[in-house]
């Protein structure tokens, strides 16, 4: 082994190191949640839930309006006109594998996020 | 070609197909990340290039690519073409390192362990187009302790190859 | 060859640095090979909202076309399988269940040859089941959703013995094609899910797509994953929709490849009342829902097995599943006891 030798291995660690602290530094910010909402198997809507201040969103549904809202990385229905207000009951889902049903108004909410998920299906 | 350098070339080749086999049965890097091996073949083609020329080495590479896949992971399988753009990236970065650089025989494994390993990524981005940067990066940190292995046991192993054997005296 | 080479000194540390540039601009080249092509693998995805259930389905594919034929063809068949099983609408030229409960008349009514399956298939396990798994309890269950959506009380024992025609015996098929009409109440609740997914399935086989993910609500089919890694599905608590069922203190994970995963619970259409949860599949000897366990979940190779098999396994008790899911090659099952225990056939620990 010579001097050169070790100006290469030094040269191979520094890159390496490199290309280590470009991923390290692209990774961090990518965090993003977003709700989908689906009017009769129509994606109709997609709202980022990564919200500070509490926000509220209407949708058409099949018995007519449907009041969301939306808080930080949580959302709910609010208000709708169903027989027993099932979605309403429900309350705030935040989960990825959470998702909200209104039959009557055919409405679905659901939620994804791009960050590395524990599961990639749950069972109910 | 003269019949001693042909058979000496044979006799290299098959080293080195049997170095190859035998590394697949060593458990130490198998599984644990796919792709990292130590490269005991390697020697051989070192040897190679340090006592023939280019046109040498780059047929014993390819041939030895071609016996591996016949006799281990299969002609054509995507694990062939990893083989063989590996190998041949590989060998035309030692020769130019050889050739135009004051690097020892171990500067010059440690490089052929790199290009080795991207010429692999090539080919696995084309069959598969992974993610590979995470890869690169280790595959480099890697390379350095397979590399000076693979160049001091090639530098030793010529050192002794030299005393019995006259190269290239055809 | 023999020839000694000679050094130009000078040159050589920019000829090295030369050499180590060549590599970082392959590696750039690599990256940027990446970043231009389009991922091979890409995820298309869609929701139905069929059978009252939500069906997420991924198809993992390098070929845009065959995966919006096939997104396009799975939501035909499980709308096809959705109307021929709905017992509360009418669909325009179909004879579905809701035709065949709502005809009075003592006739022989002409019906979809999927149907009739469905219908055999039922009848079958009603056999095997001895009994448990009923698709003949149509008069039972609307009783009862009466009273769910009403949401208050419980049907007394009286109401729920008096209900008349819910002998299997009444369904009576013919000629592969039709069904004597007058005297059955059928819902297919506990088999269509599973019997729609694994047409799906079938159909995903026949077209050479084997990277897919389908969660129609209590059944999971699950294809091969794309970077040769399982499927990790987990269980849902059916106490708390927000968590997942734990084995001791780790999470419950199923990691599978070709498998159905089915599960059955009291996970939906239940209401409370006296702080007691009536959920909704009913046991057809009681007449009340069951409560031998708070949820099972299968591992199968067929939805269709699975999910009649799942609901079966509910109506029984732990142990007595246990003997009974002996028969089934291949199939291994997760109870969640009511004293929230978690009891497994031996070979669950494959896919754990």
């Amino acid at each position: 082994m010579n001097k050169n030798d070790i100006k290469l291995i030094i040269i191979i660690l520094i890159i390496a190191i490199m290309i280590l602290i470009v991923i390290a530094i692209s990774d961090n910010n990518k965090n993003t949640k977003k709700a989908l909402i689906y009017y009769d198997n129509n994606l109709i809507k997609t709202i980022d839930l990564n919200v500070e201040e509490t926000q509220e969103y209407t949708v058409e549904g099949y018995n007519g309006e449907v009041k969301i809202i939306v808080e930080n990385g949580k959302i709910k229905v609010d208000e709708e006109n169903s027989p027993l207000h099932l979605c309403s009951k429900q309350g705030f889902i935040e989960k990825n594998y959470e998702s909200i049903v209104c039959l009557p108004n055919k409405i679905i909410i659901k939620i994804t996020s791009d960050s590395q998920e524990q599961y990639d299906t749950i069972i109910r | 070609m003269e019949i001693k350098k042909i058979s000496r070339l044979a006799m290299l080749l098959a080293i080195s197909v049997t170095l190859n086999i035998i590394e697949s049965f060593l458990p130490i890097f198998n599984g644990y990340i796919p792709g990292f091996k130590i490269g005991l073949a390697n020697i051989v083609i070192l040897i190679v290039i340090y006592v023939y020329n280019f046109k040498d080495v780059l047929i014993i590479s390819i041939l030895r690519v071609f016996l591996v896949g016949i006799l281990r992971t299969g002609l054509f399988s995507p694990s062939f073409f990893f083989s063989l753009s590996g190998s041949i990236l590989s060998i035309i970065t030692m020769y130019l390192a050889k050739k135009y650089t004051k690097l020892s025989i171990i500067g010059v494994s440690i490089l052929g362990s790199i290009s080795h390993t991207i010429g692999q990524i090539i080919m696995a981005i084309i069959f598969y187009n992974l993610n590979m940067i995470y890869y690169m990066a280790f595959a480099l940190i890697f390379s350095i302790p397979t590399g000076i292995l693979i160049g001091f046991l090639a530098k030793e192993i010529k050192k002794t190859l030299d005393t019995s054997i006259e190269w290239q005296n055809n | 060859m023999a020839k000694k080479r000679k050094f130009k000194k000078g040159v050589l540390p920019k000829l090295l640095i030369l050499l180590i540039g060549f590599l970082i601009i392959i590696f750039l080249i690599i990256c940027l090979l990446k970043k231009i092509s389009t991922p091979k693998y890409k995820e298309y995805t869609k929701s139905l909202n069929y059978m009252d259930t939500v069906i997420d389905i991924k198809l993992y594919t390098t070929n845009e076309k065959q995966a919006n034929t096939a997104l396009e063809e799975i939501e035909k068949i499980y709308k096809h399988y959705h109307e021929l099983t709905d017992r509360y609408n009418a669909y325009d030229g179909i004879n579905n269940i809701y035709t065949i409960n709502t005809t009075q008349e003592v006739k022989k009514l002409e019906i979809e040859r999927d149907l009739y399956n469905i219908l055999d298939y039922g009848i079958n396990w009603y056999y095997k089941s001895n009994g448990l798994l009923d698709i003949n309890v149509g008069n039972l269950t609307n009783l009862w959703k009466q009273y769910r959506d009403n949401n208050n009380g419980i049907p007394s024992n009286d109401e729920l013995f008096k209900i008349s025609g819910l002998d299997i015996k009444n369904i009576v098929l013919y000629d592969d094609n039709q069904i004597l009409t007058g005297n059955v109440n059928i819902d297919l609740g506990a088999l269509a899910k599973g019997y729609a997914t694994e047409v799906v399935h079938h159909y995903l086989n026949s077209i050479g797509l084997d990277n897919y993910l389908i969660n129609a609500g209590g059944t999971v089919l699950a294809g091969k994953n794309i970077d040769s890694q399982k499927f990790k599905v987990g269980i849902q608590d059916p106490d708390n929709s927000a968590s997942i069922l734990k084995d001791g203190n780790k999470d419950l994970t199923l990691k599978v490849s070709n498998k159905v995963i089915t599960s059955s619970g009291g996970y939906e259409r239940f209401y409370e009342y006296d702080g007691v949860r009536y959920h909704h599949i009913i046991d057809p000897n009681t007449k009340m829902p069951a409560n031998n366990m708070k949820s099972v979940s299968v591992i199968t190779d067929n939805a269709m097995l699975g999910d009649a098999l799942s609901t079966t396994l509910f109506l029984m008790s732990i142990e007595t599943g246990q003997e009974f899911v002996k028969q089934f090659d291949g199939v291994e099952v997760i109870w969640y006891s009511n004293d929230n225990e978690i009891i497994k056939t031996p070979g669950i620990s494959k896919y754990e």
